[in-house]
């Protein structure tokens, strides 16, 4: 027999972390969007394995004796009154990122928890905290769960959450005491994991079914029995998961935990001791945040690339602006007019509710900021700033008041196709000199203004294939007394090959259109296309305006 | 003798008032003259501006540009960017052009269209476009353009309504301190503070016909009643003659 291997290292690895696992015993349940009566027994079902069966339930529906993974069938035998509507997991798990983005008002590094193999289909709702140095802002531990554990009772309009959570020093301690732990809210004392994680079953230890079911035939009821084995002997029978998942939870192993939403370098909140609803006090607290956060770039030398600002009502519900910026920035006064220029123009106003009681601003994407080299010219008048950085904050403000899609810089594409010579990029994207058309558009040819889509009009032609004599647009008839043309443009020969059917199905895309420029009698000039040629091209042509000369 | 004195006495007064008025509006009021100008590059308006306007159209100011029927919106436009293209040309050469247009304008007239703008001494790279807002929030943008100094001019359209004369009078003093110009190209007109109002029509064989309605502090002599008539191709001449499409097919006498 070998030499007996040196005892693992009992002392934790990594000390002073503290971690909240939140489990949410009936999440799918009891955010359904269903209405149904809360007191009575309530279950989601779902097909799973040709049978309807239960995947989620209430508090109530636990109690009647309903469990998941049962059939409807047997539930309806059971219970013949049991309010059922359809499961929609991916809706519950966008509740639950909803619910991880409210949560940051405890903690900006909130992760997602470790997904479990279960051989139902059914899932575990639960969130990982790391209040590692947070929980003294909400006066200790136990006051940061209980306040956390009231405010979800009364998280989605009236209807209470089931929680169940535990502090710990380690994600799998944490993990397991929320689920098993005799009371709903667990605290461990600082470096006690092992002592309270012994006691709990093996199950505790986020093993797959498979590991629970062959703890059960070994006899092993709790984890501490579990532990007495040799590690070796352990990882010989069980594989080396669940040895790794007994160190852990003992917190001789180390386990980084994944955040939800990455937290942001550069932040600033505050929390009010009573809600604020009016926007002129709210302008004031976010000019203070603005100023700190501006503080903080200055200091890093970087600029905020894109800012985030989230209102938490004191109903929970929160409220998140975006604000992209041109040019990286760290002006507290630029951000705040940005902001104000915002909140006075939400749709329908701000609806403070009854009152926002926290702010948070961050700095979702930064940039180093490069000062350009001031320009001297003796000859030119004197800048104030450089060309670039006004230009952007003038981008931004336009941006922020009328939206991204409004403020746009024309970009050439080489194309014959009139309507697809040019797009329009958003001011806030990278300027492209885009291609070069001169060489296949003559510009004079062009209209200086194209109308948004062509518009069909009534033409009279001399001759069918000629140009027209006369034509109605918007109820007036045109005489014309000139025309030049026709300028014949053929669809490009690749379109409708690559890719999509959609535009190859959009007829006038398909067919050759001869383009005239024509003046009335009123000296307007107009471009105006016949689509389609007469009896070469199937269906019957017919005449678009396209675009003004001025 | 006595009648004659005191009559000569009252002229010599109300001269005195009219010269101490004239300096206190003049005071308040900056003059033509203070700013850099442009020329138009037609002519026949050019002359007049330089004999009228102090040597051309002045870059600090509110110009506007009137349609003279609602189908005259395109020439109207038309002049606009010409007009803007020439600021632009005076202006460094980074700085950007921005034209905005009312959600009507752009239902009724399009946008502006990439490749022609060469064509109209424009650059798509120097134009920044703003594609259907309301009258207030172009007003308002056009206001933030004139506080930015890469901005060489701001050209606001609006097919339908016009800005009252406060909107007016508060663009077209923010225009002059700031020394930079605004154009509105507007489909109807009101009581305006406009520096300049130009009134366009189209004329046939590519031509506009200008009216130069309103030059303020222009008062002793006003421009001529009759406008100009104006053909692009006295400008393009080269340009039209290097291009084959020009010459009509038809042409039917009206």
């Amino acid at each position: 027999m070998s030499a007996p291997l040196p005892p693992k290292p009992q002392e934790p690895l990594l000390t002073g972390r503290r971690i909240i696992a939140l489990w949410f015993p009936h999440w799918a349940a009891e955010t359904s969007r269903a209405d149904y009566d809360v007191a009575e027994p309530f279950a989601l079902i779902d097909m799973h394995k040709n049978a309807q069966r239960l995947v989620a339930l209430n508090g109530a529906a636990g109690k009647a004796g309903l469990y998941p993974a049962m059939t409807l069938p047997d539930a309806r035998a059971l219970l013949p009154d049991v309010q059922t509507a359809m499961a929609d997991p991916q809706d519950a798990a966008a509740r639950l990122q909803k619910c991880a983005y409210w949560l940051q008002r405890y903690t900006p590094w909130i992760g997602e928890d470790t997904p479990l193999e279960t051989s139902d289909g059914l899932t575990d709702y639960g969130l990982l905290l790391d209040i590692s140095g947070c929980a003294h802002l909400f006066g200790g531990e136990r006051a940061l769960l209980e306040d956390m554990a009231a405010r979800l009772a009364t998280y989605r309009d009236g209807r209470s959450i089931t929680l169940r959570a535990a502090i710990a020093g380690s994600i799998g301690a944490a993990w397991g005491l929320a689920r098993f732990a005799p009371s709903d809210l667990t605290i461990v004392p600082e470096g006690q994991d092992a002592e309270a994680v012994l006691p709990l079953p093996p199950a505790a230890l986020r093993l797959s079914p498979p590991h629970i079911d062959l703890c059960q035939r070994l006899g092993l009821d709790t984890v501490a029995e579990l532990a007495r084995f040799p590690r070796a002997d352990l990882t010989r029978r069980f594989g080396p998961t669940p040895v790794l998942r007994l160190e852990q939870a003992l917190g001789q192993a180390g386990e980084s935990l994944n955040p939800y939403l990455p937290p942001p370098q550069f932040q600033a909140h505050k929390n009010l001791p009573q809600g604020v609803t009016q926007i002129e006090a709210l302008a004031v607290l976010i000019g203070e945040l603005c100023a700190a956060l501006a503080a903080q770039l200055q200091q890093a030398g970087q600029g905020a690339q894109r800012l985030d600002l989230a209102l938490t009502r004191s109903d929970n519900a929160v409220m998140a602006l975006s604000l992209p910026l041109a040019h990286p920035s760290a002006d507290a006064a630029h951000m705040l007019r940005l902001f104000e220029e915002r909140l006075t123009r939400l749709s329908g106003g701000l609806d403070a509710g009854f009152g926002i009681e926290q702010l948070r601003l961050a700095a979702a994407r930064t940039a180093e900021i490069v000062t350009p080299q001031e320009h001297i010219s003796l000859s030119g008048r004197l800048r104030k700033a450089a060309p670039m950085a006004a230009l952007g904050g003038l981008y931004d403000r336009l941006v922020s008041r009328l939206g991204a899609n409004v403020v746009v810089r024309p970009v050439p594409h080489a194309s014959y196709i009139p309507e697809r010579a040019v797009r329009f990029a958003s001011v806030l994207e990278a300027q492209q000199s885009g291609d070069d058309v001169s060489s296949i558009i003559d510009p004079a040819t062009r209209p200086l203004f194209m109308l948004c889509a062509p518009e069909p009009i009534e033409v009279i032609a001399e001759i069918p294939e000629g140009a027209p004599y006369r034509f109605r647009w918007r109820r007036v008839l045109h005489e014309v007394t000139a025309a030049y043309g026709p300028e014949r443009i053929a669809p490009e020969w690749w379109d409708g090959l690559v890719g999509d059917r959609q535009s190859a199905s959009i007829g006038h895309n398909r067919r050759t259109r001869d383009y005239y420029r024509v003046e009335d009698t009123q000296g307007h000039r107009f471009w105006l296309y016949r689509d389609g040629l007469y009896e070469r091209e199937k269906g019957q042509p017919r005449w678009f305006m396209h675009g003004v000369f001025p | 003798m006595q009648r004659a004195l005191n009559s000569q006495v009252k002229k010599a007064n109300r001269q005195h008032k009219l010269n101490r008025l004239q300096t206190l509006v003049a005071r308040h009021e900056p003059v033509l003259q203070a700013g850099a100008s442009i020329t138009t590059g037609f002519a026949d308006i050019d002359a007049y501006l330089s004999a009228h306007a102090g040597g051309g159209l002045p870059c600090g100011g509110l110009h506007e540009v009137a349609a003279e029927t609602s189908a005259d919106m395109a020439a109207a436009l038309g002049f606009a960017h010409r007009l803007g293209a020439r600021f632009l040309h005076h202006a460094a050469e980074d700085d950007v052009l921005l034209y905005g247009q009312t959600h009507a304008a752009c239902r009724d007239g399009g946008q502006p269209y990439g490749p022609a703008l060469v064509a109209h001494g424009l650059s798509p790279q120097r134009l920044v476009y703003l594609d259907g807002v309301t009258l207030p929030d172009l007003l308002w943008a056009g206001e933030q353009a004139l506080s930015c100094a890469s901005v060489a001019c701001s050209l606001l359209a609006s097919s339908d309504s016009a800005p009252d004369f406060t909107h007016s009078r508060r663009l077209s003093l923010a225009a002059r301190n700031a020394e930079r110009p605004l154009i509105l190209a507007l489909g109807s007109t009101g009581a305006s503070a406009a520096t300049t109002r130009w009134r366009i029509a189209s004329l046939p064989h590519n031509g506009w016909h200008v009216t130069l309605e309103k030059l303020r502090l222009a008062y002793d002599t006003p421009p001529p009643t009759g406008g100009w008539a104006v053909y692009s191709h006295h400008i393009d001449a080269q340009a039209q003659q290097q291009n084959p499409h020009i010459m009509p097919l038809m042409r039917r006498a009206v």
